[in-house]
């Protein structure tokens, strides 16, 4: 069995819904023990921001940010794509705890030891 | 079902409606801050515990001692 996990997570506000989920399946696998990864792609990048989850509440679930949170103190990882964060203008000085902007060289390598990874 | 029971509880943890990544995360930090061997009662009320909390178990290796939903048994591992 693996021992890592990884979810790709491509939604920010334009669909609070997946954004949330694609949180609470992370937590699961770091609860779980896996070594995990949150890749952040597409409008999944503005999540990176410090603050922008602030206001993301899905009914039924935590605040997205009390679920980010509890990811990093976890230990879960957060990678976010370079190009997809340069696209949107956002502040690389300005990153929530447990995020690293990368390449997708890195992705490769975290999956290629034969990383399971769902999407959102 | 009856309700399962064991020689000693250690410590018990009612989780309420909590469920899925929410549940098993705060269930970790739970069942690790205990020591080797420490059993607890878990109380989930959630839908998804009945498949989620034997699968938790089996992935982690602490052990299910028993269950009758929503009260689980759960002993930490020794290491």
């Amino acid at each position: 069995m693996a021992n890592r996990f990884c979810v790709s997570l491509t939604h920010a506000k334009n669909d609070p819904d997946k954004a949330t989920v694609g949180f609470v399946v992370a937590n699961a696998a770091v609860g779980s023990g896996k070594e995990t990864l949150v890749f952040l792609s597409v409008e999944g990048v503005r999540l990176a921001q410090k603050g922008y989850a602030e206001d993301i509440r899905e009914e039924g679930f935590a605040p997205l940010r009390e679920l980010m949170d509890n990811f990093a103190k976890a230990g879960g990882t957060i990678y976010v794509c370079s190009p997809c964060f340069k696209k949107r203008k956002l502040d690389e000085n300005n990153l929530v705890t447990g995020a690293t902007i990368v390449g997708g060289a890195k992705l490769v390598e975290f999956l290629s030891d034969g990383s399971p990874c769902v999407s959102y | 079902m009856s309700e399962p029971r064991a020689a000693a509880v250690d410590r018990e943890w009612d989780a309420g409606e909590l469920g899925c990544g929410e549940l098993v995360l705060e269930l970790r930090g739970r069942v690790q801050a205990m020591a080797p061997g420490a059993v607890l009662r878990l109380i989930a009320l959630d839908p998804g515990a009945p498949a989620d909390i034997p699968a938790w178990c089996r992935l982690t290796g602490h052990a299910l001692l028993d269950h009758a939903h929503p009260v689980y048994l759960i002993r930490r591992k020794e290491t």
